[in-house]
């Protein structure tokens, strides 16, 4: 496979398309990011070689006075159609051009992966969307204060101890939230933990919700306690920011503490991860096209990311 | 008005059975409105003599396209259009105007002016005025940028001009300050010499600044004098009043960044309270290098707090291993990761996406 170094936008255009994973900042909208990708986009296609003005046709008719001085005329026999200038018609690229759809929406205070379908990759993103794969986040919590939200940026609420907790306290609470949990799931699919069919319902893969209506955590665990920031690793399925906000709230009372959540980071969707994400300052034509040709790579390396049977969330009868 | 008339219309409707019947109504009537907006139609200029009495009456679409037909020589030109590229064929001055670098297309999109360039005549209302710029020593490379950002100033009259430009100089500005004032802010020539004595009067007084200072500020930042007067009394106040900058610093730090004026204030508060709150820089320091406030906040953030992770975050020139605030918001990621915090590219990637 030879990499050719192309300078035709229409060239780049067409190849253009796929998914793209984009490492969100906290703290701005997916709505922005997605602004910014496709303005970036335009911007370094609008920057390549354009195609020329088109020519007029041939039999049109001669107009203007008909002088000798009159430029108008020089134009026709130039051949050249004026209107069609980028300087008249404006730029060759506009962000409403390209299609652009999100697999799934991440909060304003979350950072990490965020995956865009591009132009093509429209329909690989609703696909990936519809298999419902599971995330990753790495949640950092603050024990001592609780907040309004959940969230750093609203008002404290309640302030307490947290002396009493330790990680073996905090992991032993996470192993046990993360097996009612998996209870949880089991009972929804109106099967016995004990039997048989709960058996060969486990050996099918992973037990998936069959639509995103309810939030279903698979892991929990603690992987950093640096007082007083703690920091849960969960591997959930149709969460929410405010969700997994209230969850390290929720675990913080069992603790007989408050804490509120001061980061949310996504580190993986399925099989794409935070290590080949796209940073804020690579967000240009050749980073992108970069990555878009990673992502192929991944997508092609696990087919089963856009097909796969199904394991659902129903009543086995 | 058009509020009005749903206000009122939604007052005489008191349940909500009649809002249903209402919806489709004011859905009409939005519709029309956004009709109204839509058919801004351009119209060309140069109507052949048989139409020139009627001028002044509207011409309905119908009756004029009629008349033009039978003059072929330049249909195209009478038909209608969105745009300006339809007449650009048919049009010595928009062929000029293209070939001057002028971007008709975003000229069309600001109200009125694309009517505006299209009955203009180059040889009558064009060319004066370029050779007028040219007088004033404007390189031609500048024009193309100057007449999209304000292609109104060919509405202006030349004597007009002169005397503007004569009040500049008067107030002895530089030939270099008036050329890098006109290319800079085309609109600036548009302002009356009362509107721009006022103006500089008002940075003169409010920074008290010295004759040499206000022609410093007006020429680093000619589009600061010309700014939103509202919207300068904002960030004036905000710089005073909520960040403490006394009146000596604030002169200071006016004439060395003027574009921290145009700044939206909440913005300027945030990245303020950044860099003295979590930077702990003083006032003073703040001062010595405006680009810290002219930088974004994320920018700022990343970049500081990669410095504390390494240890380097020392801002004391008293002290060893001083960095100058100066030097963090330089440059780019590469360039601010290889000489400011001597570390590479790797880790500075990798730390990003811890947070």
């Amino acid at each position: 496979m030879a990499l050719t170094k192309v300078y035709d936008a229409a060239t780049v255009f067409k190849h253009l398309g796929g998914i793209l994973n984009v490492y969100k900042p906290a703290g701005m909208k997916v709505n922005h990011v997605r602004n910014a990708i496709l303005s970036n986009i335009c911007k370094g296609l609008n920057e390549m070689e354009q195609r020329e003005p088109r020519k007029l046709k041939e039999e049109r008719p001669l107009l203007g006075t008909g002088t000798a001085a009159d430029t108008v005329l020089h134009n026709i026999a130039d051949q050249t159609d004026l209107s069609d200038h980028v300087l008249s018609t404006g730029p060759r690229y506009l962000p409403r051009d390209l299609k652009c759809s999100t697999v799934s929406n991440l909060g304003d205070h979350t950072s990490g992966v965020l995956l865009f379908g591009i132009n093509k990759g429209t329909g690989q993103s609703s696909s990936i969307r519809r298999n419902r794969p599971v995330r990753v986040y790495h949640i950092t919590g603050r024990l001592g204060s609780a907040t309004e939200s959940h969230l750093p940026d609203s008002r404290v609420t309640m302030r307490s101890n947290h002396r009493h907790v330790s990680a073996d306290r905090i992991s032993g609470l996470a192993a046990s939230m993360q097996a009612s949990h998996q209870r949880k799931m089991f009972e929804l699919c109106g099967v016995d933990l004990q039997t048989q069919e709960a058996y060969e319902l486990a050996c099918r893969g992973l037990l998936r919700p069959a639509d995103d209506s309810q939030p279903v955590v698979y892991g929990i665990k603690l992987i950093q306690f640096e007082r007083p920031h703690f920091t849960l690793e969960v591997h959930a399925i149709n969460e929410t920011q405010e969700y997994l906000a209230a969850l390290v709230h929720d675990m913080a009372l069992e603790l007989r503490t408050v804490a509120h959540c001061s980061q949310l980071r996504c580190v993986r969707h399925a099989h794409f991860d935070v290590r080949d994400s796209l940073l804020r300052h690579a967000w240009h034509l050749p980073g992108i096209i970069k990555n878009l040709r990673q992502q192929r790579d991944i997508l092609r390396a696990h087919p089963q990311l856009l097909r796969q049977q199904r394991v659902e969330l129903q009543a086995t009868q | 008005m058009f509020s009005s008339v749903i206000r009122k219309i939604l007052k005489n409707s008191q349940n909500a059975a009649k809002y249903t019947a209402i919806t489709p109504h004011l859905r009409n009537l939005r519709g029309q409105r956004t009709n109204q907006n839509e058919v801004d139609v351009f119209r060309p200029p140069d109507i052949p003599t048989k139409q020139n009495d009627k001028e002044t009456e509207p011409v309905s679409q119908k009756t004029s396209t009629a008349e033009v037909a039978l003059d072929f020589g330049k249909r195209e030109a009478h038909v209608p259009s969105f745009n300006l590229a339809a007449y650009v064929n048919n049009s010595n001055t928009l062929q000029q105007f293209i070939s001057l670098g002028v971007d008709l297309h975003s000229i069309e999109k600001r109200k009125g002016l694309g009517e505006f360039v299209l009955k203009l005549d180059f040889e009558k209302n064009v060319k004066p005025h370029i050779t007028f710029l040219v007088d004033q020593g404007i390189s031609p490379d500048d024009f193309g940028r100057m007449f999209t950002k304000n292609p109104l100033l060919f509405k202006e009259d030349l004597e007009d001009l002169q005397t503007r430009v004569e009040y500049l100089k008067s107030k002895r500005f530089s030939d270099e300050a008036r050329q890098r004032i006109f290319t800079h802010n085309p609109y600036w020539l548009m302002f009356s010499t009362r509107r721009v004595d006022r103006r500089l009067g008002y940075f003169q007084k409010e920074f008290r600044l010295s004759g040499h200072d206000l022609r410093l500020l007006a020429t680093r930042e000619p589009n600061v004098i010309t700014y939103n007067m509202e919207h300068l009394r904002k960030s004036v106040f905000t710089l005073k009043e909520e960040m403490g900058f006394n009146a000596k610093e604030l002169s200071a730090l006016v004439v060395r960044k003027p574009r921290l004026m145009m700044i939206s204030p909440d913005d300027l508060v945030e990245r303020f309270s950044y860099i003295h709150q979590d930077m702990g820089l003083s006032h003073a320091q703040i001062v010595q290098c405006p680009e810290l406030l002219a930088s974004r906040e994320f920018r700022l953030r990343e970049r500081h707090e990669f410095l504390k992770l390494l240890g380097r975050a020392q801002y004391d020139p008293q002290k060893d291993l001083y960095i100058s605030p100066k030097t963090i918001v330089e440059g780019n990621n590469f360039y601010f990761v290889r000489n400011v915090a001597k570390s590479d590219l790797e880790t500075f990637d990798l730390f990003l996406k811890t947070r």
